[in-house]
């Protein structure tokens, strides 16, 4: 490599030197986990992409839309993307800090607790067992284990950190730590919840509250999950693949610093124009417009590290998948900022135009800065030259064509409803007023996404194919070389900050010449305090007024609780994930008002455990959809939703229908809720009986407009009581508007 | 200074971490003014200067944006002509324009050819809400929401209005395949 001075060398007053290897056994795990569920994830991406395009893909209440697009979500984030940080996390830090990791069994606890967890999500996600949360989908006992392997993880970093026998943090650190630290507090403080059964558990916020957190959770797995631990990974592969410097150190301190500081506020911009109070939405707007030059510190680091090397871009496929990843973050965080602006996100939200967003980012960004690394890695791993340099080459190319073919797409998909949606006629009547007109628009862009998903699973298979001919090259037994270094010394002895410079003399000359950060590099546990310090304050305040101030919420006095039977509607409709397609939240436009209603008030939400607004509107907004139909509609529109609407693609729930309702269970719902505080009143003690009231009337009324009779212990009664009680707290009288008690 | 060869480009730093060393380059001065520009404006955001900022806030845009509307959206003719109802009944491009809005609309209550579903059966003499072309008229444009029938003035042209009304007087006396048991009183014209 470029420079061959060992700083330690001479440095150090009496170098004991010692000797150690790395782990690589485990770093050679993680990467076949990370092709492996990349893989299956991806492939779930492909099934719901072709659920979207035809609703006959749709097979079995276990496989329907609703309950694996969060499969998908959930796979390519944690198990692909978080097993790709982990890969290079394990191999670098080993490196960065000259020391082997802190504990074996730690990181294999680590790996094989990880793995555990994301097939316990594989098997609950399918069975309906959802908190409702985006990206945090997950049932309590499998947070609480996400939270204990987390830990052992930062256990594990911060330990090797402290034995560590390189003086200074390099930056790729700083990312992890931040990472690591941040992913930690999000869990555990969006996940609380209060059990109702073993895989069953409402949030214990409520509406408004619920909805701020999750969005201060949700943008910040965004960024501290796919972005900043990317960053560290960047900043350790991509100089050593391109065998340069990196192009500034200064550039890395400001973006580091800004982003940790800055990211954690922007939440709110998933909840522009809801029920959430409008300061609130303006903050996240703008910490998201102040995010563009941070974001941006860091690909101008990646790109620029390549200058004078782009004549090796044009043969390296290594080189290239970077070079990609890095343009695809700077589009999505120039894209990003952009969304955040109220304005353009009155037309993107609820669109495929986020979608597109999502996936210019996952499969750019993340995939192909994955790709890279893992070639990077293969000989290094496998101590055997790659296999086949041709087929990376050709990876690169169709993946690249597999993701321009998406996002062209899936951006046009969501301009085209966007618009749609809010166009008004010379007679100011709604343009489209029949919704499954806008989707029926979509379904040939639908298919442009399956062809483009398609082909990035090709390339998929290509990597595979590379890394399993490459690991059968591998030797009979893998050399693990002995590596010797000084021990750190106990008292920090100055160095040059130049290469060539003196060494600075007193304490001002070695502040002026390496700066003060240069000695928070020096300090792990200090530095990692003041990164948590960084993200808990801009938290704080934020997450402070959300909650104490009253008037974000005023009360309205007709709202009240679900019966017990609704609830248990409730439950079905978070099992099923309704809210995937659906949203309950109707903005104060006009062509929103006129489409489905009254806009929605923050103080319809306050018994809403979890919040169920959703963030997509494949299907029409459902919050003011009680009594619009009769009962008999939505039994034949669950059965078969064609029947009605001749051309949606809502998949089919016959199990309705079909399946009895667990009527004693309810009663277990209604506790769990009045322990959070829900005035449940008789419910509390009687609320099968309550339930079993409602449905017997229900019944009755679907066979007398002429269904079929012996529904009345179906889950379909529970369904249809939670539909008609949608947006009926409004109309009730008398409404009277003013601040909580 | 970013792109020019000044003394301080591309001055190594001293430190290396497992063969990565750094630069001291300063940071592009594009890149600062970028991100002072996105501070700048986001503090003259919260001060509400001219355009930028939250102007009166969502829910006052929001009224006048109703406000606007209500004063552009010229009144639906409410009063429907009878007799005109019954000649469209009677034109065959007429009725075919209210089928077509009838199947994308009505059919799903209503059956595909009008026989009666979750809705009552159009195609007998008997009426719930009258079976006059006027009533008829009535009833389509104002819904009978607690029955489940929705109101379709605000979502229908007016003239789908009156070609849906007119298909639906022109079922009178067809014989649909499985016709709903009659609600109602009987109307003779
Ligand atoms: C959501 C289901 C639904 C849809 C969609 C629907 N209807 Fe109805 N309709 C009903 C129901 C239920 C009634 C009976 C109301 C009552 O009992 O008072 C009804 C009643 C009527 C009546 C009065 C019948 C009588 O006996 O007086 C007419 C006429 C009618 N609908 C026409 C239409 C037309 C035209 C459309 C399409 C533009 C339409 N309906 C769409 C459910 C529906
Ligand atoms: C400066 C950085 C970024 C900002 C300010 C930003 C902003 C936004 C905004 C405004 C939305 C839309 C919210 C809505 O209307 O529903 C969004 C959605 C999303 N973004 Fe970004 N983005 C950034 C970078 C990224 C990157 C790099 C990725 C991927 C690695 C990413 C992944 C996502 C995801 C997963 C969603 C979907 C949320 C949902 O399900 O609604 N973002 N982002």
């Amino acid at each position: 490599m470029s420079s061959a001075v060992l700083p330690m060398e001479g440095a150090a007053a009496s170098p004991r030197l010692e000797s150690f290897s790395y782990d690589d056994e485990i770093v050679r795990k993680f990467l076949w986990a990370t092709f492996i569920w990349g893989l299956v994830g991806m492939l779930v991406g492909l099934i719901v992409a072709l659920q979207l395009a035809n609703p006959i893909f749709n097979q079995t209440e276990w496989l329907s839309f609703g309950r694996l697009r969060p499969l998908h979500t959930n796979a390519v984030i944690f198990a692909f993307a978080g097993n790709a940080f982990f890969t290079g996390a394990y191999y670098s830090t080993q490196r960065l800090l000259k020391a082997r990791m802190f504990s074996d069994a730690l990181s294999k606890f680590h790996f094989w607790g990880w793995q555990a967890i994301i097939v316990s999500a594989a098997l609950t996600l399918p069975l309906g067992f959802t908190q409702a949360k985006e990206y945090a989908e997950l049932e309590w006992p499998i947070d609480i284990a996400i939270a204990v392997v987390w830990v052992a993880f930062g256990i594990n970093f911060v330990g090797t950190m402290v034995k560590r026998r390189e003086r200074h943090l390099y930056v790729a650190l700083w990312f992890y730590v931040a990472s690591i630290v941040t992913v930690a507090i999000l869990h555990i403080f969006n996940n609380l919840s209060m059990p109702a059964g073993l895989f069953k558990s409402y949030s214990i916020y409520a509406g408004v509250q619920d909805a701020f957190m999750q969005w201060w959770y949700g943008h910040n797995a965004v960024a501290f999950f796919l972005t900043t631990p990317f960053l560290g990974l960047m900043y350790y592969f991509m100089p050593k693949a391109a065998e340069g410097p990196v192009f500034s150190y200064k550039l890395s301190i400001l973006h580091f610093w800004s982003l940790v500081f800055l990211y954690i506020w922007a939440g709110p911009h998933h909840l522009h124009y809801t029920a959430l109070p409008e300061w609130a939405s303006t903050v996240g707007m703008l910490f998201s417009v102040m995010l563009w030059a941070p974001s941006w510190g860091g690909m101008i680091n990646g790109l620029l590290t390549l200058r004078g090397a782009w004549h090796k871009v044009a043969e390296d496929p290594i080189l290239k998948f970077f070079v990609l990843a890095v343009t695809a973050y700077g589009m999505s965080t120039f894209e990003g900022p952009l969304l955040s602006i109220k304005s353009v996100n009155a037309l993107a939200h609820y669109t495929d135009w986020i979608i597109a967003h999502v996936h210019t980012g996952a499969l750019g960004w993340n995939g192909f800065l994955t790709f890279g690394m893992v070639y990077w890695l293969l000989p290094r791993l496998f101590q055997t030259p790659i296999y086949s340099k041709r087929l990376m080459e050709l990876h690169f190319w169709i993946a690249t064509f597999g993701i321009l073919l998406y996002i062209v797409a899936i951006y046009s998909a969501g301009v085209t409803q966007g618009l749609m949606w809010r166009a008004f006629d010379e007679t100011g009547r709604l343009a489209y007023p029949d919704f499954v007109e806008t989707v029926v628009r979509l379904l040939p862009m639908y298919w442009l996404r399956v062809a483009g998903g398609s082909l990035y699973i090709v390339g998929m298979l290509l990597f595979g194919w590379n890394i399993l001919m490459t690991w059968r090259k591998r030797p009979a037994k893998y050399e693990v070389p002995v590596i010797t270094a000084p021990a750190l010394a106990k008292k920090y002895v100055p160095e040059p900050s130049h290469v060539g410079a003196p060494v600075p003399a007193g304490l001002w000359a070695r502040f002026a010449a390496a700066g003060w950060h240069r000695t928070w590099e020096r300090m792990p546990i200090t530095f990692t305090v003041l990164t948590t310090i960084a993200v808990v304050v801009a938290s704080l305040f934020e997450i402070i007024p959300t909650f104490l101030i009253r008037s974000n919420v005023p009360t309205i006095a007709t709202v009240q609780p679900y019966t017990p039977l609704e609830l248990a509607g409730r439950d079905l409709y978070i099992a099923e994930g309704c809210f995937n397609c659906h949203s309950q939240m109707v903005r104060p436009f006009r062509h929103e008002t006129e489409r489905f209603g009254e806009y929605s008030k923050p103080g319809e939400s306050v018994y809403e455990h979890p919040f169920l607004w959703g963030s997509r509107r494949i299907g029409p907004d459902l919050a003011r959809v009680g009594g619009k139909y009769p009962h008999l509609w939505h039994v034949r529109h669950f059965e078969n939703p064609p029947s009605i609407t001749a051309r949606s693609i809502m998949p089919a729930y016959p199990h309705f229908l079909t399946k009895t309702l667990d009527f004693e269970q309810i009663q277990s719902r209604v506790d769990a809720m009045a322990m959070l505080g829900v005035p449940y009143g008789d419910a509390v003690n009687q609320a099968p009986a309550m339930a079993r009231a409602q449905a017997t009337e229900i019944a009755a009324e679907i066979e007398r407009q002429g269904g079929p009779a012996g529904l009345g212990d179906k889950q379909i009664v529970a369904m249809v009581a939670y539909m008609q009680r949608l947006g009926m707290d409004l109309k009730r009288q008398p409404t009277t508007v003013g601040v909580a008690k | 200074m970013a792109d020019g060869k000044d003394s301080r480009t591309d001055r190594l730093l001293e430190h290396e971490y497992d063969g990565i060393t750094e630069y001291d380059n300063p940071m592009p001065r594009w890149w600062l003014l970028t991100f002072a520009g996105t501070v700048i404006f986001s503090v003259v955001y919260v001060f509400n200067v001219g355009p930028v900022g939250n102007g009166k806030g969502r829910i006052a845009d929001y009224e006048a944006e109703m406000a606007a509307a209500a004063a552009l959206v010229p009144p639906t003719p409410t009063a429907v002509d009878p007799s005109q109802l019954l000649a469209m009944a009677k034109d065959e491009e007429a009725v075919e324009e209210g089928e077509e809005v009838f199947t994308t609309y009505c059919a799903s209550c209503h059956g595909p050819d009008g026989g009666g579903l979750i809705g009552p059966n159009l195609t007998d003499n008997m009426w719930i809400h009258g079976g006059a072309p006027e009533s008829v008229y009535k009833t389509i444009a104002e819904g009978v929401l607690a029955k489940g029938m929705p109101p379709w003035e605000k979502s229908l042209k007016p003239e789908q209005m009156t070609s849906v009304t007119a298909y639906v007087l022109s079922l009178a006396g067809s014989s649909p395949t499985n016709p709903k048991a009659p609600e109602g009183e009987p109307y003779t014209p």
